[in-house]
């Protein structure tokens, strides 16, 4: 079981991975670099706790082996701080329209807004649900976290 | 993880070659949404794995009055390109954003009921696989592809190189029942292509899934319509045929008995369309 190195961007910086194969980016994230803001939820795929941002599309990274991302550029909810303490503007918006409940599905969402936000810098309420809809809340009922996306964009367009 | 190897082939060549060399034990692998969630549960344990991201095969190619998808062309890819419709909205009805930016053509495939939402839509479309091996090349009609739960036409030294559909000369509808609005495994999808002349049936792919071992034709459904007047009662006929027909199956998204009643709601819904 001959281990790989693997390199890619982390966040904006160049980093090794040591990868036994198959091992997902999930598991690397997490075990490697201690990124625990990517949670390790249902692993199959379903519950986007997983969900980072590969060359900026988001994906599920329990289903990714690492070996995949040579050369790519992976974004983690980590790689969202803008200065030591502050938000960026979709974390202070899930912030104050209380879309955090027990925090689970934070992460995921928060990354899968940022890249709805990127590619479509004024979506609609459906347009946001069609982008959340692989991604599970079992706390909030989803309301407060689609208010939070539109706040967000509101925000990022300078509103 | 007993995973010994992982490849990932830079070229379609490279991963025929790697086929052949390790045959059956080699589990080939795409987008991974069907093959990881089963080796992160230790359902499967795959010693050989062979990923084909890297193989040149995310391309759609336009060819008189056709398509030819490569067969690693991603699912949100299939949704930019306009060409087909159907294929786009089908494409819509798989999974979550995530899913589909991982989820291949090729891989739906191999998706077994109640997944296979995607590959029902090339049924109704008359589409036709390539199969590729170090040593041949062979096309084959998607219904012929397709030989029971989980088994399919495809030898073990051969993968799914790409998938031709001709552009539909008819009209199309496309309609997907779940027990969620999205992301959601079907109770029953129904993909439809109708070519009318003067009212007439000339000619009709109905295609089910979530009904049968594979993603099927409902060929008597079909032949009810073919040559007859498109109205109502010719749509209910197909409607009940196609619920006659469909072997339909039990689990936890939903009873034979129900999916059966839907098949035929959902067929004459989906007829209903293409009649307006």
């Amino acid at each position: 079981m001959a281990s790989k190195i693997v390199n890619f961007t982390l966040n904006g910086r160049p980093v090794e991975a040591m990868s036994k194969p198959l091992t997902t980016l999930q598991a690397i994230l997490r075990e490697q670099f201690k990124y625990t803001a990517t949670k390790s939820g249902c692993k199959q795929g379903g519950c986007g706790s997983c969900t980072v941002l590969v060359n900026d599309e988001p994906i599920m990274s329990c289903l990714l082996p690492v070996e995949n991302v040579e050369g790519q550029e992976v974004v983690t909810l980590e790689g969202l701080l803008q200065s030591e303490d502050g938000l960026h503007p979709i974390q202070a918006a899930f912030f104050e329209r209380f879309a955090v409940q027990c925090g689970y599905c934070s992460p995921g969402m928060i990354m899968i807004s940022k890249a709805l936000l990127e590619q479509n810098p004024q979506p609609s309420r459906e347009e946001i649900v069609d982008a959340l809809t692989g991604n599970f809340c079992r706390c909030t009922g989803y309301e407060p976290i689609i208010q939070a996306v539109e706040e967000a964009a509101r925000r990022m367009n300078g509103g | 993880m007993t995973t010994k190897e992982y490849f990932l082939p830079q070229s379609l060549d490279e991963a025929v070659g790697l086929l052949a060399d390790h045959g059956p034990s080699l589990l080939v692998i795409a987008g991974g949404t069907l093959a990881m969630p089963l080796i992160n549960e230790g359902v499967s344990m795959p010693e050989t794995v062979i990923g084909l991201q890297r193989a040149g095969l995310n391309n759609i190619k336009r060819t008189n009055g056709s398509l030819a998808i490569g067969a690693t062309t991603t699912l949100t890819r299939m949704m930019a390109d306009h060409t087909i419709p159907l294929l786009q909205e089908a494409a819509h009805h798989i999974g979550g954003w995530s899913i589909r930016n991982m989820g291949t053509v090729g891989g739906n495939l191999f998706a077994p009921p109640p997944s296979g939402d995607f590959a029902v839509a090339l049924l109704a479309l008359d589409a036709q696989v390539k199969l590729v091996s170090n040593n041949s090349q062979r096309v084959l009609p998607l219904t012929e592809f397709y030989t029971g739960f989980m088994t399919t036409a495809l030898q073990p030294n051969e993968l799914v190189s790409e998938i031709m559909v001709p552009v539909p000369k008819g009209k199309t509808a496309y309609l997907k029942y779940g027990r969620r609005h999205a992301n959601t495994p079907a109770i029953v999808t129904v993909a439809v292509h109708l070519i009318l002349e003067n009212r007439i049936v000339k000619d009709v792919r109905l295609g089910l899934n979530a009904v049968g071992p594979y993603p099927i034709r409902a060929e008597a459904a079909e032949r009810v319509l073919i040559g007859t007047t498109f109205d109502q009662e010719a749509i209910a006929a197909a409607a009940h045929a196609a619920a006659e027909e469909c072997q339909p199956f039990t689990d936890s998204i939903a009873t034979e008995w129900y999916r059966r009643r839907m098949v035929g709601v959902y067929v004459r819904r989906a007829l209903t369309q293409l009649a307006g």
